[in-house]
C-alpha cells in the first residue's frame, strides 16, 4: 500500500507537469474564446460578492474593460470572460496547473513570486496598515511589540511583521472575515493588511466609526496581475490593455467608479501613485 | 511554461525549523484532543447502555448534538463562540495564553468524543447481556460491574474502528488552522507565502500525514494484536492469537 501511494504521487505530479507543457496562453484562449481569472469573492472593492449577488470589482472591471477587449483585437474574436476564485494559497498553483489564465485580485508583485509566475505592470499601489478599535493604544508597527496581531494566511505583511517585530504575537487567519471577528471581538488587539482593504473593512463594518485604520505604510505592496511564466506575448496583451487604459483616462474612470467619492470606497488617489501609473506606459 | 520543480526549499531557509513545529503543534493538539475524545467518547458511549433511561437521553443528545455539525462550525464555535461568555478576566486571560490552541483542542476533542461514543457503545453491545448480568450477580454494583468488567472488555473490542477515530482526529486536527493554529497545513503553506512553491510545501504536509497516520496505524495494530481477546474478537490476521 506504501509503494503504491508513492507511485501515485508520482503519477500526480508527472501528470502536472506533463500538462502543463501543452501550449501558450494565448493558443489557449485563442482556441476557447474565453479569459479564465482567479479573483477573489471577499476583499471589496477589488474583487467580492455585492448585495445583489453579482460578483464585481476593480480588478474585474479592468479585465473587463481594458484587458478583454485588447484581447479580442490580437485574437481577432470576441473573448468571454470566466472567473473562478483564487486566494493567496491557491493562485500560484491555479496558474501553473492552466485552470486559470490571469490572476486579477490583490496579488502583491514580489521578487520571490517572480520566480514562479509572470506580473503585469503595477496596477495598484498600497502599503500595510493596522485596523483597531478607535482610541486603542496601537499607533503603527512602532507599538505592536507584545500586541496580539491579526494577520492573513500566506500574505507579505504576517512576514514583515514576524521579521522586523518578532515579540509580537501574531495569530493568521485564512480570510479577512475570520480575523475581523477575533479583532471585534479582542482575541486580537489590531489587524494587519494592505491599508486600501483595512478601509474596505471599516467602510463595510456595522459602524465604521467604531474602528481606525492607523499607522504609516510600513510595507510597500504594488499590486499586478499574473501570469504563467513566459507567455510574453500574453504578458505584453495584458500590458498593452492597462497601458492603453492610464493613457486614455478609462482607468481613472474606473478608479473613480471604485474609489471615487461616490465610488464603493472612498480613496483619493494621491499625486504621487498617478504619476507613477502614467511613467509605466511606455509610448506606442 | 513548465513548473519548475525545487526541493531544496524544503529544507533551505526557515523551511524545516517550521515544518518540525509545524509537527509538534500537530501532535499537541492531536495528543490533547485525543485524550479528551476518549474520555468523553468511554463515559458517554458507556451512559449509553446504561439502565436508566434518562441517562442514555443525556450521552444520546450529546453524540448527536456533536457529531451532526461540521466541525469546522465547532471550531468557530469555541473560538469566537464560548470565550464572550466568560467573565471579562478570565476571556483576557485566554486570549493572552494561546486561546486558539485551546479552542482547537475542545473542538477536536469534543466532537471526536462524540464519535468515540458510538464506537464505545458498539463495543459495549457487541459483549453477551449475560456478562453483565453474571457481574451483577456477583454483588458488584452497576457502576463497578462497568468499570470492573464492562468497559474493560469493550476498550480491547474496539480497537479496529477506535484506530479508525485516531486517525481521523489526527487529520481533522488540520481544520485548527482556520482560527489560527500554526499546525502542519498552516506551515506549509507558510512556506509556500515565502518561496512561493506550492507543490513541494504540500507534497511535503502530505508525506508527513501519511507517515504520522500509518505510525499510529501500526502501533494500534500491534496493541490491537496484543490485547485481543481469544474467541471475541475476529482476529484481524491470521487468527493465531
Amino acid at each position: 500500500m506504501k509503494r503504491s501511494t508513492i507511485i501515485g504521487l508520482i503519477a500526480l505530479v508527472t501528470s502536472i507537469s506533463a500538462y502543463a507543457s501543452a501550449e501558450t496562453t494565448l493558443e489557449k484562449i485563442d482556441k476557447s474564446g474565453t479569459l479564465i481569472i482567479g479573483t477573489r469573492t471577499g476583499s471589496p472593492p477589488f474583487g467580492y460578492v455585492n448585495k445583489n449577488n453579482e460578483w464585481v470589482g476593480f480588478s474585474i472591471d479592468l479585465v473587463e474593460k481594458a484587458i478583454v477587449p485588447a484581447l479580442s483585437k490580437k485574437l481577432n474574436k470576441p473573448i468571454k470572460l470566466d472567473k473562478k476564485e483564487s486566494a493567496p494559497q491557491t493562485r500560484i498553483p491555479l496558474l501553473t496547473s492552466n485552470t486559470v489564465d490571469l490572476i486579477a485580485e490583490t496579488m502583491t508583485d514580489t521578487q520571490a513570486r517572480r520566480d514562479q509566475v509572470d506580473f503585469s505592470l503595477t496596477f495598484f499601489v498600497t502599503g500595510a496598515q493596522f485596523l483597531v478599535k478607535k482610541g486603542a493604544p496601537i499607533k503603527g508597527i512602532e507599538s505592536i511589540a507584545g500586541k496580539r496581531i491579526a494577520a492573513q494566511q500566506g500574505s507579505t505583511n504576517a512576514r514583515i511583521i514576524r521579521e522586523r517585530v518578532p515579540s509580537a504575537k501574531l495569530v493568521e487567519f485564512p480570510d479577512q472575515p475570520a480575523a475581523f471577528q477575533a479583532l471585534a471581538q479582542g482575541q486580537v488587539q489590531a489587524y494587519t493588511n494592505d491599508g486600501i482593504q483595512l478601509a474596505g473593512l471599516k467602510a463595510k463594518a456595522p459602524k465604521p466609526d467604531g474602528w481606525a485604520v492607523v499607522g504609516e505604510f510600513y510595507s510597500y505592496e504594488p499590486y499586478g496581475m499574473a501570469m504563467r511564466k513566459n507567455q510574453s506575448d500574453f504578458r505584453q496583451v495584458v500590458n498593452v490593455g492597462l497601458m492603453d487604459a492610464i493613457s486614455s483616462g478609462l482607468y481613472f474612470e474606473i478608479y473613480d467608479k471604485w474609489f471615487g467619492a461616490k465610488g464603493e470606497l472612498p480613496y483619493p488617489l494621491t499625486a504621487e501613485a498617478k504619476r507613477f501609473l502614467q511613467m509605466q506606459v511606455v509610448p506606442k | 511554461m513548465n513548473y519548475q520543480f525545487n526541493w531544496s526549499v524544503l529544507w533551505s531557509g526557515q523551511s524545516g525549523g517550521w515544518l518540525w513545529l509545524g509537527v509538534l503543534t500537530t501532535l499537541q493538539i492531536f495528543v490533547l484532543g485525543l485524550a479528551l475524545a476518549v474520555i468523553l467518547g468511554i463515559l458517554s458511549g458507556a451512559l449509553r447502555t446504561a439502565p436508566f433511561a434518562p441517562l442514555r437521553w443525556l450521552a444520546g443528545g450529546y453524540v448527536e448534538f456533536f457529531r451532526n455539525v461540521p466541525l469546522l462550525v465547532w471550531m468557530f464555535f469555541w473560538y469566537f463562540g464560548v470565550p464572550p461568555l466568560l467573565p471579562q478576566v478570565v476571556q483576557d486571560w485566554l486570549f493572552e495564553h494561546g486561546v486558539e490552541f485551546w479552542a482547537g483542542v475542545f473542538a477536536l476533542g469534543v466532537y471526536h468524543g462524540a464519535r468515540f461514543s458510538e464506537v464505545m457503545r458498539a463495543g459495549i453491545q457487541s459483549i453477551p447481556k449475560t456478562q453483565l448480568e453474571a457481574a451483577l450477580s456477583t454483588g458488584l454494583t452497576v457502576a463497578q460491574a462497568y468499570r470492573l468488567i464492562i468497559i474493560p472488555i469493550a476498550l480491547r473490542l474496539i480497537i479496529p474502528p477506535a484506530t479508525n477515530e485516531t486517525v481521523n482526529l489526527l487529520k481533522n486536527s488540520s481544520v485548527a488552522l482556520t482560527i489560527g493554529v500554526a499546525e502542519l497545513t498552516f506551515q506549509t503553506r507558510q512556506i509556500e507565502t515565502y518561496t512561493a512553491k506550492a507543490f513541494e510545501a504540500l507534497l511535503a504536509g502530505t508525506l508527513i500525514y501519511l507517515l504520522l497516520c500509518l505510525t499510529i496505524s501500526t502501533i494500534l495494530a500491534y496493541v490491537e494484536k496484543r490485547v485481543a481477546i481469544p474467541g471475541m474478537i475476529a482476529q484481524g490476521q491470521t487468527g493465531e492469537a
